[in-house]
């Protein structure tokens, strides 16, 4: 097992090494002009001026080069008017990013000050689709063909063809426009003043949890109010997708004839169900997991701005509707590197679950 | 109940009387078991051999109350085991005599070993459940049974998942599972079919004598007449759900009487058999179970068919005292050689 994780963790590096060469060829597709908005705050109009950033960064170097510097920044000593200036500047290892023209901010810490919204809203998300979609999955297995079990497809049918913007929008309008229950964005105007003063402490920049932490009852259940909403439509379709796939996964399991063999000993069906079938049921679920993580990445990116919620979604929106390639291939690198990490943590689930794949 | 019924119920380890089960599909009613009765007493080993679909193992997995319903349902008869009926018992009374009192083994030793599960894991389990035995108690009791079973390294083994066995090491180990709390009766379902010739010998030699040793009764569930030949004291064959010949092994195989017990007879390679002829099949299929059948249902692969056959079912009557078979032309079966 040990040795599993081992080669596992090993690929990492690698994996994210090719990540980053992807991103950056699609960056090399780009002018050198757009590309200064790696290292300059705005891209000057004049020709002249523009040309002097191009050879001071180094932009129409051979790609290798310029990849080495985007990796690990660069150090730029200058002389002028007998002043010399050193600027360390650049490096996606080091957290810059370059500037965000949508943003009229660095990335980074765009990207500092949007990934908690999104993360909040994620976590939220995968706590009906894990709970919920493998728990009724299972349920409706178990009592396949039973009331209870049409019940639970007809709900798993619904969200796995409904697409989550219009089931977003719908919601809206009949719990927002309708019934004024559940508000848009991320925070009410008065909790968001006490949020961002002194006296509140941001210890994890999860509203929600922060307000607890600072004893603030009434924003956190304004931070939970404003994303009823924007968590129901993310999670429904990959809580549809979850429950089906735990249901004839079970389904399937519950056929084999180790279940025949489990029930033959006198083992309770609960003891069946959750010890000798569900571990095997859960494989492609685990799978499903990784899939659900992309798909909660890039579902932010349409419930946000369908909520009016400032995550990073929203704002990788905006940017790619003006065109702010460096901000969006920043938000490309850094779902990649979640998406890689999740991948590793699949794996490893998978062996935990299954010893056939942790021996070979 | 009389006394004399309750003596007559504790006669036998095993009667059943009548059992009838039936499944529900979309094509209609599949009459899977009709009304099979027959006895076995302690230490007992019965063979039950049939083509596939004849209801043998339907018929096993009724004793255990192990048909999956829907769409399954044991819609008649009574099974007792030691004097009670197990088809009146509760949900939670039977799963105290699976595992315990009566152990299923099953065909395919690949898939009825749980993968995830360590071997040890899988044998411990009913030792805990049924025996109340701590972890370390079922750990060394699970090592013996590995042992008996002739697992070598047995310590180790048991840390081992299914998938570091071989399919004669998985049934090894099924057995070892079947037989760890010492039950009455163990049901071994083609436990020999997926498996190749010599460790088919094997695993029939290590029941045989592990039989002895515990004292247990076996069904042995086949349809290979070889292997019942060497296992068995009485043979029931069964054909479309119902039993139509019954009798100590020598006298079946001696002296058939239903044509189909010839034909299965006949269908086996046999050393002074002539080579150069093929050999021989029963022609035809087994009838489609859905619905009622009308007449003997072996009546259309017949060659003994008389004009009866067609609208009048037979039912088993005896030959002699041990011997009973259900056919109109009994008297005029013999074994063609």
């Amino acid at each position: 097992m040990i040795n599993y994780i081992i080669r596992r963790l090993i690929a990492v590096p690698l994996l994210l090494i090719g990540v980053t060469i992807l991103i950056f060829l699609m960056l090399m597709a780009l002018t050198p002009v757009e590309r200064t908005a790696l290292y300059v705050r705005d891209v000057p109009r004049n020709d002249r001026v523009l040309e002097g950033i191009i050879k001071k960064y180094g932009l129409d170097d051979p790609w290798y080069k310029q990849y080495w510097r985007w990796l690990f920044g660069t150090t730029i000593t200058t002389t002028e008017d007998g002043v010399t200036t050193v600027e360390n500047i650049g490096g996606i290892l080091r957290g810059d990013f370059g500037y965000s023209r949508t943003a009229s901010q660095p990335v980074g810490e765009l990207l500092a000050r949007r990934f908690p919204a999104s993360l909040e809203l994620a976590l939220y998300a995968v706590i009906p689709v894990i709970a919920g979609g493998i728990f009724l999955g299972v349920v409706g297995a178990v009592k396949h063909n039973k009331p209870l079990d049409h019940i639970v497809r007809i709900f798993g049918i619904v969200g796995w063809s409904f697409p989550d913007f219009v089931f977003g929008l719908l919601l809206l309008m009949a719990f927002y426009a309708g019934t004024g229950w559940f508000p848009p964005g991320r925070i009410s105007d008065w909790a968001n003043q006490i949020v961002t003063s002194p006296a509140f402490h941001n210890y994890t920049k999860l509203i929600s949890i922060d307000a607890l932490l600072n004893l603030r009852f009434d924003i956190f259940f304004d931070s939970l109010r404003h994303m009823v909403l924007p968590v129901i439509s993310l999670a429904y379709l990959w809580w549809a997708l979850t429950l089906r796939v735990t249901r004839s996964s079970m389904l399937e399991t519950l056929r084999q004839d180790y279940i025949t063999t489990a029930r033959a000993k006198g083992l309770a069906e609960r003891t069946v169900i959750n010890k000798h079938a569900l571990p095997n049921a859960l494989m492609p679920v685990v799978t499903l997991g990784g899939n659900t993580v992309v798909g909660l990445l890039s579902g932010v990116v349409i419930i946000e701005t369908v909520f009016n919620y400032p995550g990073m979604g929203a704002a990788a929106a905006r940017a790619a509707s003006q065109l702010d390639v460096i901000t969006v291939l920043s938000f490309v690198l850094f779902n990649g590197l979640i998406l890689v990490l999740a991948n590793v943590v699949v794996d490893i689930l998978y062996a935990y679950i299954d010893p056939r794949v942790r021996l070979d | 109940m009389t006394e004399q019924q309750t003596q007559s119920a504790w006669q036998h380890l095993l009667d059943v009387r009548n059992l009838e089960t039936q499944f529900h599909t979309e094509d209609g009613v599949v009459h899977a078991v009709n009304r099979i009765s027959y006895t076995m007493n302690e230490g007992d080993t019965l063979g039950v051999v049939g083509e596939s679909g004849c209801g043998k193992s339907v018929h096993a997995l009724s004793i255990m109350r192990l048909i999956p319903n829907p769409p399954g349902k044991i819609t008649g008869g009574e099974v007792f085991f030691r004097g009670k009926d197990l088809l009146q018992l509760t949900d939670d009374e039977m799963r105290r005599v699976r595992g315990a009192e009566i152990a299923m083994i099953f065909q395919d030793p690949m898939t009825s070993l749980n993968p995830v599960l360590t071997v040890g894991f899988q044998i411990m389990e009913a030792l805990k459940l049924h025996q109340g035995m701590d972890e370390k108690v079922a750990r060394a009791r699970a090592e013996e049974l590995l042992v008996l079973v002739g697992i070598p390294e047995a310590r180790q083994r048991l840390d081992d998942y299914p998938h570091q066995f071989s399919g004669g090491m998985r049934q090894r180990a099924m057995i070892a599972m079947g037989l760890s709390c010492n039950p009455g009766l163990l049901i071994a379902d083609e436990p020999t079919t997926a498996l190749d010739v010599t460790i088919q010998a094997q695993i029939v030699d290590l029941v045989k004598r592990l039989q002895e040793k515990i004292g247990m009764a076996v069904i042995w569930i086949t349809h290979d007449l070889g292997v019942v030949a060497g296992m068995a004291r009485r043979v029931n064959v069964m054909y479309a759900g119902s039993i139509i010949e019954s009798g100590p092994v020598k006298e079946i195989y001696a002296n058939p009487h239903h044509p189909y017990t010839v034909g299965l007879l006949g269908s086996l390679p046999g050393a002074r058999r002539d080579r150069t002829k093929r050999l021989y099949s029963i022609k035809g299929e087994p009838p489609d179970l859905v619905g009622e059948l009308k007449g003997c249902p072996f009546a259309p692969r017949c060659a003994f068919r008389v004009e009866r056959c067609a609208f009048e079912a037979p039912v088993l009557e005896e030959i002699d005292s041990q011997h009973i078979a259900a056919c109109w032309e009994k008297a005029n079966v013999r074994r063609v050689q």
